[in-house]
C-alpha cells in the first residue's frame, strides 16, 4: 500500500517537473551542447557523422589536440537539399578547416516554424531571417554584423536586412525578381517570335497560344493562391522601371493603385488574363502545384508567373528542360524593359549564441558566399558582386537590371510599416488580401468595376495609415 | 528543552495521524488526483486565455518584441470596421445547414432504435466521420469536389460519378453561389455522426415500460415519435441547437483547407488567423477571439435561461 502510494507520488511529480520544465530546461540544455565539446544535437542528417567523430576523438587523442570543436546549427529551408545531402558535403570543406561541426535543420514551412521557434532563445546559430521580423525589430534577435559601408561594395543587396546603417542579414544568394515562367516550344508553336513587352502583347501572345496549341495558355494555380498569387507582385518593381519606387509612393504621397501605376497595371493584367476563361484552366479552384510542373515541362502548360527559383523546379518536373524559359515582366517604360534583381534569404546569427559561435557563424557565411560557390551552382546569382549570371537569363538579354533602392534614412522600414497595419499587404495572399478578391472578380466573370472598387478601397486604407504615420510625417517635416 | 520537543512529537504525530485518518486520506488523495487535471488546465487554458485577454488590449506582433499599450483601440477598430464582422454572414449557411444536420439525425437515430438488422454496424459507420482528423475529412473533400482538367489532376469523386449518368461535370468550388454549400455539406458529413449517437442515447434512455402501454394502445410509428420520443429528448435537441449554433459561428478547418477562405468562403476565424499571422496584428487577432468567446457566452447563456423555463 505505502509503496504504491509513494509510486504515485513519485509518479505525479515527476509528470509535474517535467511539465514544469517544458519552459526553461530546453534553451538551456541546446546553449549548454553550443558551448561544449563535440556534442551534436539529435539531427537526422548528421547523426552518422557526430557519432564517426565522436568514436574517433575517444580512440585517436584523448588528449585535446586543438582545443573545443564548436557545433554550428544551421536553420534552412532548403529541406530537399538537406535531405539529399549536398549541403552536408558543400560544407565538410568548411568543417575542416574550422574544425567544427555543422549540423543543418531543415524545415518545410520555414516562417512559421521558425518565427514560431523565435519565441525561445532557441532558434539555431546562423539561419535565414523570416519576413516577419521587422526590420526595427532585427537587433533583439540578430548579431550585428557590421556597418552598410562595409558590405555595400563587396555585397549584392547589403541592405535587404539592415537597420540604422547595422547589416544583420547578408543574402545567401539572389535572383531575378519580376520574370514569367513559360514554355518555350509552346510559345514557339503557337508563332510568337518576340517575347511582349506590353500587357497587351502577352494576352495576344496568350490568345495565339490558345487558338493554335493544345496547351493551357496561363495556369493559375489559383488553389495555392496564399502564394502563387503573391508571385505577382515581384512584377511590380520591373513593371515600374524605377528604384525607388516604394520610397517615391511614400515621398510624392500617392495612392498605391493609380491609373498608370505599376500596382495598377500588373494587377489589371492580373485580372485582363483571369477574366477571360479561355485562357486558363478549367477550375481554378483545385489546380495542383505538383502537377503543373511536369504539365509545363512537357508544354501541356505555356505560361506561369512565378520567381526565378522555378525554373529549375519545373526543369527537374519531366524531360524536356531545356523548353523551360525565363521572360521578363511585360511591361515597358518609354520603350524600355526593367528587372529587378533582389535578394533570397538572408543568414542572420542568433544573438543569444555564444561568442566563439558567433565568430563561427561569420565566418560560415563569409565562407558559404565566398567560397561555396553554392549560389550559382544552383542557377541563382551569388551575393558576391561580379558573379557570373545564370544561363536561363538569356531572355533579359535587352532589359536593364537594377536593384532596388534602400529606403533613405528615416523611412526605413516605414513601407512594411504602412503595408501591414492598412492590412492592404502587397506581399500577402489571405482571403481578403487585393490580390485574391481581383482574381476572384475575374474567375466568377464581374467586369473591371469591381476591380476599381478593390483597388478603391486600398487606397483608402493605405491612406489613413500612411497619414498617420509619425515616422514618415516626420521624414517628410525634416 | 525536553517539554517543547514532546510537545512538537505529539505535534507531528497528530497530523501524521490526520494523514492516516479518513479526512486526511480524502483530501490528499483528491488533491493528488486533481493536480494533474488542474495544472494541465492552467497551464494550456487559462494562462493563454488570460494572456489573450492582456494582448487584445496591445499593439504586439508576433514575436512580441515592441508592445504598445493601446487600451480599447483594438476593439474600436474591430466594431468601427464592418468587414470584419462581415465574415459571420457565412456563418448563416453553417446555420442553415445545422438544422437540416438536426433534422437527418433524428431521423436515423429514430430508424436504428427500431429493431434493424446491424444497427450497431450502421452506428459505427455513422459515428466513423467524428472520429476522423478534422484535416483528414478536408482534404478528402477537396478531392470530393475537385474539378479536374485533365493535365493537371483528373475529375474529383462527384464529378466523375455526375459523368458516369451522363452529366457534365460542375465547378463545385470556384462558383461563389453553391462553394459554400458545398463545405456545408462536408461540415454535416462530419459531425452528423455525433448527433445521431447522442439522439440514440436520449431515445434509449426513455423506458420501454413507455413504448409498450403505447403499443397496447395501438399507436402507429408517427404518433410513438410524436408524443414519446420527441418529448423525451426535447433538452437534448435544444442543445444540440445550441451547439450547432456556437459551431457555425466558429466554423475553420473545413472552409481554411478546402477552399483557403477564398470565393467568399471566409470566416471570422479565418480572418482572425490571417489578422494575426500574416498581418502580424495579434493585438487585434486577440481582440476579435475575445468577442468571439463573448458571443459563444452569450449563446449559452441563452441557452441556460431556455432550459430553466422548460423546466
Amino acid at each position: 500500500m505505502k509503496m504504491k502510494k509513494i509510486l504515485s507520488a513519485a509518479v505525479t511529480s515527476a509528470l509535474l517537473l517535467s511539465i514544469a520544465g517544458c519552459g526553461t530546461s530546453a534553451p538551456a540544455s541546446t546553449t549548454a551542447a553550443n558551448t561544449e565539446a563535440p556534442k551534436t544535437d539529435d539531427t537526422t542528417t548528421t547523426a552518422a557523422e557526430a557519432a564517426a567523430t565522436e568514436a574517433a576523438a575517444t580512440e585517436a587523442a584523448p588528449a585535446t589536440d586543438s582545443g573545443e570543436k564548436l557545433t554550428l546549427k544551421v536553420l534552412t529551408c532548403r529541406t530537399d537539399r538537406v535531405q539529399d545531402g549536398h549541403l552536408d558535403e558543400i560544407t565538410k570543406a568548411f568543417e575542416d578547416a574550422n574544425n567544427c561541426d555543422v549540423v543543418y535543420q531543415g524545415y518545410t514551412d520555414y516562417v512559421s516554424d521558425v518565427s514560431t521557434m523565435m519565441n525561445t532563445t532557441d532558434y539555431g546559430d546562423v539561419l535565414f531571417i523570416p519576413d516577419t521580423v521587422k526590420l526595427s525589430d532585427l537587433s533583439n534577435f540578430f548579431e550585428p554584423l557590421g556597418s552598410y559601408d562595409e558590405y555595400k561594395d563587396k555585397y549584392n543587396w547589403a541592405d535587404a536586412k539592415m537597420y540604422d546603417n547595422t547589416v544583420y542579414g547578408i543574402a545567401h544568394r539572389g535572383n531575378v525578381s519580376g520574370g514569367i515562367c513559360y514554355n518555350k516550344k509552346v510559345w514557339a508553336d503557337a508563332g510568337v517570335t518576340t517575347l511582349p513587352t506590353t500587357p497587351e502583347e502577352f494576352i495576344e501572345d496568350l490568345k495565339l497560344i490558345r487558338d493554335n496549341t493544345d496547351a493551357i495558355p496561363y495556369y493559375t494555380n489559383f488553389a495555392a493562391a496564399d502564394w502563387t498569387l503573391v508571385q505577382w507582385a515581384a512584377l511590380v518593381l520591373s513593371a515600374s522601371g524605377s528604384p525607388s519606387y516604394e520610397n517615391d509612393l511614400l515621398i510624392n504621397k500617392e495612392d498605391i493603385f493609380t491609373p498608370g501605376g505599376a500596382y495598377y497595371n500588373v494587377y489589371k493584367l492580373m485580372y485582363d488574363v483571369f477574366s477571360d476563361p479561355t485562357l486558363i484552366e478549367e477550375d481554378p479552384a483545385t489546380t495542383d502545384w505538383e502537377g503543373c510542373k511536369p504539365a509545363i515541362n512537357n508544354g501541356l502548360i505555356g505560361t506561369m508567373v512565378m520567381g526565378s527559383w522555378a525554373v529549375s523546379q519545373f526543369a527537374e518536373a519531366g524531360d524536356h528542360p531545356e523548353d523551360i524559359g525565363y521572360m521578363p515582366a511585360p511591361f515597358s517604360v518609354n520603350g524600355k524593359q526593367y528587372a529587378q534583381s533582389a535578394p533570397d534569404y538572408c543568414f542572420g546569427i542568433n544573438k543569444n549564441s555564444s561568442d566563439a559561435v558567433k565568430e563561427l557563424g561569420k565566418k560560415y557565411i563569409t565562407w558559404y558566399i565566398e567560397e561555396s560557390g553554392d549560389a550559382e551552382a544552383e542557377g541563382s546569382i551569388g551575393t558576391l558582386k561580379g558573379s557570373k549570371m545564370p544561363d536561363y537569363l538569356e531572355a533579359f538579354q535587352n532589359c536593364e537590371l537594377f536593384v532596388a533602392e534602400p529606403a533613405p534614412d528615416g523611412l526605413v522600414g516605414v513601407f512594411d510599416a504602412i503595408n501591414t497595419d492598412s492590412q492592404v499587404g502587397t506581399w500577402a495572399g489571405d482571403a481578403a488580401n487585393f490580390k485574391i478578391q481581383i482574381a476572384e472578380a475575374a474567375i466568377s466573370g464581374k467586369d473591371f468595376s469591381a476591380v476599381e472598387a478593390i483597388y478603391a478601397d486600398n487606397n483608402q486604407r493605405w491612406a489613413e495609415t500612411r497619414d498617420a504615420n509619425a515616422e514618415l510625417a516626420a521624414y517628410l517635416a525634416g | 528543552m525536553a517539554a517543547p520537543s514532546g510537545a512538537n512529537i505529539k505535534k507531528k504525530k497528530s497530523i501524521s495521524e490526520w494523514l492516516h485518518g479518513y479526512t486526511g486520506q480524502k483530501y490528499t488523495t483528491t488533491i493528488i488526483f486533481l493536480l494533474i487535471p488542474i495544472v494541465l488546465m492552467i497551464l494550456f487554458t487559462i494562462i493563454p486565455a488570460v494572456n489573450m485577454g492582456i494582448f487584445s488590449f496591445q499593439e504586439r506582433d508576433q514575436f512580441g518584441a515592441s508592445v504598445k499599450w493601446v487600451g480599447l483601440d483594438n476593439y474600436r477598430t474591430l466594431f468601427s470596421d464592418t468587414s470584419y464582422f462581415q465574415t459571420f454572414i457565412n456563418s448563416i449557411y453553417y446555420f442553415i445547414g445545422s438544422f437540416v444536420q438536426q433534422a437527418i439525425a433524428l431521423l436515423v437515430a429514430t430508424i436504428l432504435c427500431t429493431k434493424v438488422r446491424f444497427a450497431n454496424l450502421f452506428k459505427g459507420i455513422i459515428f466513423f466521420p467524428y472520429m476522423m482528423n478534422g484535416v483528414a475529412v478536408s482534404l478528402i473533400f477537396r478531392r470530393f469536389f475537385q474539378k479536374g482538367d485533365g493535365i493537371t489532376n483528373t475529375e474529383g469523386t462527384l464529378n466523375s460519378i455526375l459523368m458516369l449518368f451522363g452529366a457534365d461535370p460542375v465547378k463545385w468550388l470556384s462558383n461563389t453561389d453553391i462553394v459554400n454549400w458545398c463545405l456545408v455539406f462536408a461540415s454535416v458529413w462530419r459531425y452528423i455522426g455525433f448527433d445521431i449517437i447522442m439522439y440514440i442515447g436520449a431515445i434509449q434512455s426513455i423506458s420501454p415500460d413507455i413504448y409498450e402501454a403505447a403499443d397496447l394502445d395501438g399507436a402507429n410509428s408517427w404518433q410513438r415519435f410524436r408524443y414519446i420520443i420527441f418529448p423525451g429528448i426535447r433538452p437534448i435537441i435544444a442543445l444540440q441547437l445550441i451547439l450547432a449554433i456556437k459551431g457555425s459561428i466558429s466554423v475553420f478547418e473545413i472552409p481554411y483547407i478546402i477552399t483557403g477562405g477564398r470565393f467568399g468562403t471566409s470566416t471570422f476565424v479565418i480572418r482572425t488567423i490571417d489578422t494575426a499571422f500574416t498581418y502580424q496584428h495579434v493585438g487585434l487577432a486577440s481582440a476579435m477571439a475575445v468577442v468571439l468567446l463573448a458571443i459563444i457566452l452569450i449563446v449559452t447563456a441563452i441557452q441556460k435561461a431556455i432550459f430553466r423555463e422548460d423546466k
